[in-house]
């Protein structure tokens, strides 16, 4: 049981924005490099025409498109964590929920620039927006593209905002301990926050509407990409269980996100009293929850598919359980379901580290149904002679592998600039359930609060 | 009452000879693309002939089928495009305007007969063959879709002759490149709207059937053929 | 600006302080609060705790959810463009739309109330100490009436802390 003062929550939590170790180096150069290549296979082919790419009639979406899908996928995880365990008051998310956020923000952004980088003309791109203009014409609010603009639009704005506005206390505390040119950044970030009640009641008030209005807006918007493909009149898209299982996917994939970042996070930050087992443990049962609801609808959909046995249909049906992407198919269905259930489901296996492998071999299964879902429906529709095949290029494999590179980027540097768990709200949390005095809220903070040394009234008061 | 565009492929007539794949080529300034690009696909063939073997060999039949953009009513590739480059005109064709494309190449996934084709770099034209190219078609940039537009300038120059001669348009008065090159007079072309023109005719015809037309796309080109294509007598 | 205030490392003193200031007759509008963490348990951390914020957001949501609809209509009857056989203004796809743009009215509504609610009234924004980032909640007065003399820093003295200061 690890007794800690205030004022040593906040060292060792702002510790890595004040030290920067060689480690992080050696972590950031080559992730920054894989960066930079993945921006130059996109120039290349800007330059030379989406030629480059291996997508092809008839399978005219492939890895962009996956991964869009796949990152708006992950973007859940951030939702599900701050904004439901919030409104249903599960005390353990709070050293988890800024990480959680992080990736939130972080996910959606990239997984926006792909329509961009999938387009024919991406330098037309703007022309979604709908804005004035003398071509005479407006977009079409019918087709789904728009409906996704305006959900990632609308949901990454609230992330943002959900992400930032906690963010503005911790800042505060920092600008007071910082000197030289953090002192200014932090001066100006922190927007002259004072910490009255009246601001804290009216921050909280406002992550409590936000928490109740992002939930819906996050469902909206995977529903929304999930019609991107249920839309369209082709074999094994046009399905109505779309909206419910891409949703599914989504907090599936955005909960095995959560968990891999958290054992880096606790690993190379040194945060393991704070992202302690208990929060694997419960991390995990939710990731076994969504095991089994993925199971689900993967099983609804392709029993329904069978029975169903319409021409069209099971010639895609039969290309994923025993045709050529069947290999993809079986490996998915291990990746997602196989290797994570016991490892998740037996007691005595559910570790940190399993929990750890588990959600790893589930990124990759995750990622790998987005391409099931999108490619056989589309190399097999209705008139065989125009059936095709689809293999990618290097262009769209150093663009995919970049991507998941400028997620690693992206949060070692937002690590170097916010406390990676929300101080103010893992103190105000350790202070109720301390206060709370029941075994089972003392169960959940396994940190304990210590009076300062110095206060006057009684000096070591360990709060039990 | 305005025009209505439709067209009627006889398959009972059809040798397979592709005339109307190489017509449409020469009119419609269409790109080849290159052997190698061609194996991954990406071949542009606005109208296309699908051959299809039955049985074994020495009983084999083979069956022609011409595929070009069916023009559909209720065109699913025309509610998925965010720019509406692809829409209804008033004609009854569904009309792809190129400046207006910025490549998403939804369309392209929403259309079940796969007859719209993209342009996966900037077209080139060996020299000579620049000097065949159609000036009254434009040419199509890196990241437009295309597809088959009923010769649409063909129509419109027909329109403008009739309208400053003061006439109405006779049946049969011009035609797309495809049916003007169809030898057996497979392919028919003409004004659904004017139910004596001979394309209204045939398409009334009980040997008439619409290709997917289960799907609900209300497709304007008719096919015909005496056995339905499972063999049975119609 | 002038002030007096006291700095105190747990709750049950901040809140000893605010009632032994209330009982030297300081009005609750001149007393400070300040600190590092929401103490919303204690009566000192629920001052000035009525707001309007959620109806804010729902009317937020619902003058952008209209405005959407009305936008979207506008622009397809302005250019109409009839596309897959559906009505000009196709209702169910500019239903997407608008509840897409009423969420991110509740989202906008939201934070521009935050900002201009949560911003403190000039007189007292200036007073400030850095050692409330490292936990300790300042309890003060600003503009102290010049008549209670010593009376409020007796208040705050024993309501347990060593540090008072006064301000200029």
């Amino acid at each position: 049981m690890a007794t800690k003062t205030p004022n040593e929550i906040s060292e060792e939590l702002l510790r890595p924005l004040f030290h920067t170790s060689w480690r992080f180096f050696v972590a950031f150069i080559p992730l920054a490099l894989l960066v930079l290549a993945a921006f130059g296979a996109f120039v290349y082919q800007v330059w030379n025409g989406i030629g480059v790419a291996g997508i092809r009639r008839p399978v005219f979406w492939g890895f962009y498109i996956t991964n869009f899908v796949f990152w708006i996928g992950i973007s859940h995880a951030g939702t599900l964590i701050s904004a439901i365990l919030r409104l249903a008051n599960a005390t353990w998310r709070r050293p988890v929920t800024r990480c959680a956020e992080v990736i939130t923000v972080f996910a959606l952004s990239i997984g926006a620039l792909f329509p961009i980088i999938h387009l024919g003309r991406p330098w037309l791109f703007y022309w979604l927006v709908p804005y004035p203009n003398d071509r005479t014409i407006w977009p079409n609010f019918r087709s789904p593209l728009l409906w996704d603009l305006t959900a990632i639009t609308t949901y990454l704005t609230g992330s943002v905002s959900f992400l930032l506005l906690p963010i503005i206390p911790d800042w505060a505390v920092i600008r007071d301990k910082a000197t030289g040119w953090r002192k200014k950044l932090f001066t100006a970030l922190a927007l002259g926050w004072r910490g009255t009640p009246k601001q804290w009641h009216r921050l909280e008030t406002a992550m409590h509407v936000m928490a109740v209005v992002i939930i819906p807006v996050a469902v909206s918007v995977h529903s929304i990409v999930s019609w991107d493909f249920a839309m369209a009149p082709v074999p094994m898209w046009h399905s109505t269980i779309f909206a419910p299982y891409f949703v599914a996917g989504a907090i599936f994939s955005g909960i095995a996100g959560l968990i891999v970042a958290m054992a880096f996070l606790r690993k190379f930050l040194r945060l393991e009293e704070y992202l302690q087992p208990i929060h694997f443990d419960n991390l995990g049962k939710l990731l076994l929850m969504m095991v089994l609801l993925w199971l689900y609808f993967t099983v609804s959909e392709r029993l329904t598919t069978w029975y169903g046995n319409q021409s069209d249909e099971m010639a895609v049906f039969w290309l994923t359980q025993r045709g050529s992407f069947a290999p993809l198919f079986w490996l998915m269905v291990i990746c997602n379901f196989l290797i994570p259930f016991p490892l998740l489901a037996i007691k005595k296996l559910r570790t940190i580290t399993s929990t750890v492998i588990a959600s790893t071999t589930i990124i990759v299964g995750m990622w790998l149904e987005r391409f099931l879902i999108i490619v056989p429906s589309l190399a097999h529709k209705y008139l065989p002679y125009s059936w095709g095949s689809y293999r990618p290029t290097w262009v769209e494999i150093t663009i995919t592998v970049g991507t998941f590179a400028g997620m690693g980027t992206l949060y070692l540097l937002f690590v170097k600039f916010v406390p990676i768990i929300s101080i103010w709200e893992l103190k105000a949390g350790l202070r109720k359930s301390a206060v709370a005095r029941g075994p089972l809220s003392v169960a959940n903070a396994r940190l304990e609060l210590v009076a300062e040394p110095d206060g006057p009234l009684t000096t070591r008061r360990v709060l039990k | 009452m305005g025009h209505k565009w439709g067209m009627v492929v006889d398959l009972d007539r059809c040798t397979g000879c592709e005339a109307c794949v190489v017509a449409c080529r020469a009119e419609n300034n269409i790109p080849t693309v290159g052997e190698a690009q061609a194996a991954t696909g990406r071949a542009i063939h606005w109208i296309r002939v699908e051959r299809y073997w039955e049985g074994e060999f020495p009983d084999v039949r083979v069956k022609f089928r011409p595929v070009l953009c069916q023009q559909c009513d209720a065109a699913p590739c025309e509610a998925v495009c965010p720019t509406y480059a692809s829409y209804h005109n008033p004609e009854g064709l569904n009309a792809q305007v190129y400046n207006r494309c910025i490549g998403t190449r939804y369309c392209g996934n929403a259309c079940p007969y796969t007859v719209r084709f993209f342009n996966w770099f900037n077209p080139a034209w060996d020299t000579p063959l620049q000097l065949q190219l159609n000036p009254d078609v434009s040419i199509r940039e890196v990241g437009v879709m295309e597809k088959c537009t009923f010769c649409v300038q063909r129509i419109k120059a027909a329109e403008i002759r009739v309208e400053a001669e003061k006439r109405e348009l006779k049946d049969g008065e011009f035609n797309p490149a495809c049916v003007q090159s169809c030898a057996p007079k497979a392919l028919v072309f003409g004004d659904l709207n004017d139910p004596a023109s001979e394309v209204s005719r045939l398409a009334r015809s009980n040997r008439g059937t619409k290709l997917l037309g289960e799907l609900g796309t209300q497709p304007k080109v008719t096919y015909l053929l005496r056995e339905t294509w499972q063999g049975e007598k119609v | 600006m002038k002030a007096v205030y006291g700095l105190y490392p747990d709750p049950d003193s901040a809140q000893r302080a605010v009632d032994l200031l209330r009982g030297a007759n300081v009005e609750d509008r001149s007393i400070v609060v300040l600190s590092s963490e929401p103490f919303d348990e204690y009566e000192f951390g629920r001052r000035e705790h009525k707001t309007i914020m959620p109806w804010l957001a729902a009317l937020g949501g619902l003058v952008c959810g209209l405005g959407a609809f009305a936008f979207v209509a506008f622009t397809q009857r302005a250019y109409p463009l009839p596309t897959g056989g559906m009505p000009i203004v196709s209702l169910w796809p500019n239903g997407i739309i608008t509840y897409e743009f009423t969420m991110l009215g509740a989202v906008l509504a939201t934070l521009v109330t935050l900002i201009i609610t949560a911003r403190s009234p000039r007189q007292s924004a200036r007073l400030f100490d850095p050692e409330v980032s490292n936990g300790k909640i300042l309890i003060g007065v600003v503009n102290p009436p010049e008549a209670s003399g010593t009376e409020v820093e007796e208040a705050l003295r024993s309501a347990g802390t060593r540090s008072v200061v006064r301000l200029p």
